[in-house]
């Protein structure tokens, strides 16, 4: 009986033990810093400038990332946005983007199981004579993205969907990427004139801009090499 | 269900193998300690799991990667303390401590245990839930068959289980700790490299190139460690049948004769049962797994006649209610294919090109009287095939005239890229 006692006592104490453990660990990440905060601390240090070379179909942009931040990553409990590049500029547009957990989405794309991966594109306008105002998220764009492995295969590619999350409305897509590489990531963005967005030309109402103020050359293209990427349990 | 099957199978082999081994271990070196404590530590797996699949799922308070670290970083200190404690066994048992030490060892073996059940099984209490989302009702036959897969997976690793703990008893005192030795650090050192995967994405340490090939190499070839385990449990019945070969134990009499016989027939009945066990688990890491993640094959392109610029499709080739895929071929022999199916209760047709813009020119197949995407498996209404948005099939231009559908090819051609 006694063993029986000593042997419940030190189970119980050490998973109490463990418990504890856990705990103290979890306070520690709930200080990380959230994106926004991680961006402006880090942005001194990042070197994040874009160099948009006018190709002869399309914009295009290398995009860097700041690899300093992770610490950057946006933790709300279990909802932790890891970055791929940040704040990128190629046009009107600045873009950032994203992975998280595979996400259930509305419209028939409940569905989580064949995807490791919820890959998302932060899009939000630049100063610009579209009438959007800087930082507003850019409606009504078609953005392709590709995901290239280092062997030059084509690991994803795709046309993002587009929905809103907690943190707001964005372009993503669940993708299967279940390889560990390092791959180049590529986002095409079309003209909102496409998907039939419209601009008032009158000159009492109009922005004072067309969409061939930056699409004339074709779309535009961010592009990011080097992006060390392993899959994770969600 | 074959694939829930699988999945379940999968993420509960290691865990089978790691418990089944420390509790043959246990019984057969602790005999007076063992069961309380493994008991237990398999009881506190359970439901701690159990916890864990409702935070997960239910709540935003758990990342998952995180508490996988502080498990494993767990389980790593436990298998230490084990093997310190094991070693001082002998020393200890000299003494008064022999007793207190036995329970503190078995203990570890225990809490070993709870630590990959509640590692491993969280995700598959979950499974519910995962098919829930598209399936919408417990009642519907897809939940309930793939429901039935977890089920059989989970039998088959308590089968695991069981059949690794009966033979883990029969072996000899050092080839069975060595067996449990070899076991605990197939399982460890693939939890270190999980460590190390989770320590790079969260920054945690810093990334250079080594350790990112590393944790690259080790990710993409993580099934190699449940293969060394399959292969460490396999040398259970190896040893076990060899020996059965060799039985020279006196008897006194014909009743122990025959109680010798059994005891040995029952010993090649579970190495039997091991050995089986552990070719269906290779067998549903690769041959099964592939065939059931198989692309399914989409049904052939049916005849359609071609006639002033359009694709005729006549109404009673498609009236059936079921899906039927046509196609023009281009002058640079690529073949644009668009799908026809006729809307329930309804004389609408849904039209629209074999692909969509979300996952290309996959295309749609159809099962269980559902129109279900290729790549992503997403089931589409019916009702809403062509109409434009997420995986729907790409709208094409057509007409309805005489009874037949008009297609026109200069419609088809737009989309000639998305076939290449």
């Amino acid at each position: 009986m006694n063993k029986k006692l000593i042997g419940i006592a030190l189970v119980a104490a050490m998973a109490l033990s463990m418990t504890a453990c856990g705990g103290s660990t979890e306070s520690t990440t709930d200080t990380v810093e959230s994106p926004a905060a991680a961006a402006d601390s880090d942005a001194a240090q990042a070197d994040a400038d874009a160099e948009a070379d006018a190709e002869t179909e399309a914009e295009k942009t290398e995009a860097e990332v700041k690899t300093d931040a992770l610490t950057d990553d946006a933790v709300d409990g279990g909802f932790t946005e890891y970055p791929i590049f940040e704040d990128e500029e190629v046009g009107f547009l600045n873009v950032s983007a994203v992975y998280f957990q595979p996400v259930p989405m509305s419209g028939g794309n409940e569905s989580i199981e064949d995807f490791n991966i919820h890959l998302e594109a932060d899009v939000s306008a630049l100063e610009n004579n579209l009438g959007f105002g800087v930082g507003d998220w850019v409606p009504y764009m078609t953005v392709d993205y590709k995901v290239t492995a280092s062997s030059g295969d084509t690991a994803a590619e795709g046309s993002f969907m587009v929905m809103s999350a907690s943190d707001g409305p964005h372009y993503g897509a669940n993708i299967k990427l279940p390889d560990a590489d390092t791959y180049s990531i590529e986002f095409t963005f079309h003209s909102p004139e496409e998907n039939g967005y419209l601009l008032h030309v009158d000159e009492e109402t109009g922005p004072g801009g067309s969409f061939d103020d930056y699409f004339a050359d074709g779309n535009l293209v961010v592009t990011y090499d080097g992006w060390e990427y392993v899959p994770q349990e969600w | 269900m074959l694939k829930y099957f699988i999945m379940t199978a999968e993420a509960l082999l290691m865990g089978a193998i790691v418990t089944g081994v420390s509790m043959g271990y246990a019984r057969s070196r602790y005999p007076k300690s063992w069961k309380l404590s493994l008991l237990i530590g398999m009881a506190l797996g359970v439901i701690g799991a159990g916890v864990m699949a409702y935070l997960k799922n239910a709540t935003r308070l758990i990342d998952t990667s995180l508490w996988n670290m502080r498990n494993f970083i767990a389980a790593a200190v436990l298998l230490v303390l084990f093997l310190i404690l094991t070693a001082l066994q002998r020393p200890l048992h000299k003494g008064k401590l022999g007793t207190a030490a036995e329970i503190v060892t078995c203990s570890l073996l225990g809490l070993e245990s709870a630590l990959i059940i509640f590692y491993a099984l969280p995700d598959v209490l979950a499974y519910p839930y995962v098919i829930l989302l598209t399936e919408k009702s417990v009642l519907s036959t897809t939940f309930m068959l793939k429901t039935i897969g977890i089920i059989f997976g989970i039998l088959m690793s308590i089968v695991i289980l069981c059949a690794i703990y009966q033979g883990m008893q029969r072996l000899t005192g050092t080839g069975r700790f060595l067996l449990l030795l070899l076991v605990l650090l197939i399982h460890t050192a693939r939890q270190v490299t999980v460590v190390l995967r989770i320590m790079l994405t969260k920054h945690i340490i810093a990334s250079n190139h080594t350790l990112f090939e590393i944790a690259k190499f080790s990710s993409n070839h993580d099934n190699w460690f449940t293969f060394a385990a399959i292969g460490a449990a396999a040398i259970i019945p190896v040893l076990l049948l060899v020996s059965s070969l060799h039985v020279d134990e006196p008897y006194r009499n014909p009743a122990e004769h025959r109680k010798i016989r059994k005891k040995w027939r029952l010993t090649r009945s579970w190495s039997v049962l091991v050995l089986v066990c552990m070719v269906c688990s290779v067998l549903n890491l690769t041959a099964i797994k592939t065939y059931a993640n198989r692309e399914i094959a989409l049904s052939p392109v049916e005849d359609a006649t071609i006639t002033d610029g359009n694709v005729v499709v006549r109404f009673e080739q498609v009236e059936d209610g079921h899906l039927h895929r046509f196609a023009y071929v281009t002058d640079d022999n690529v073949q644009i294919r668009f799908i026809v199916i006729k809307k329930p209760n309804s004389s609408a047709y849904g039209i629209g090109l074999d692909a969509c813009d979300i996952c290309g020119e996959t295309g749609y197949y159809e099962k269980n009287g559902q129109v279900v995407c290729n790549l992503c498996d997403v089931v589409m209404n019916v009702n809403t095939i062509g109409f434009k948005g997420g995986c729907n099939p790409i709208v094409i231009p057509y007409s309805i005239e005489n009874g037949s559908i008009y297609v026109p090819i200069d419609g088809l051609l737009e989309y000639e890229k998305e076939f290449k």
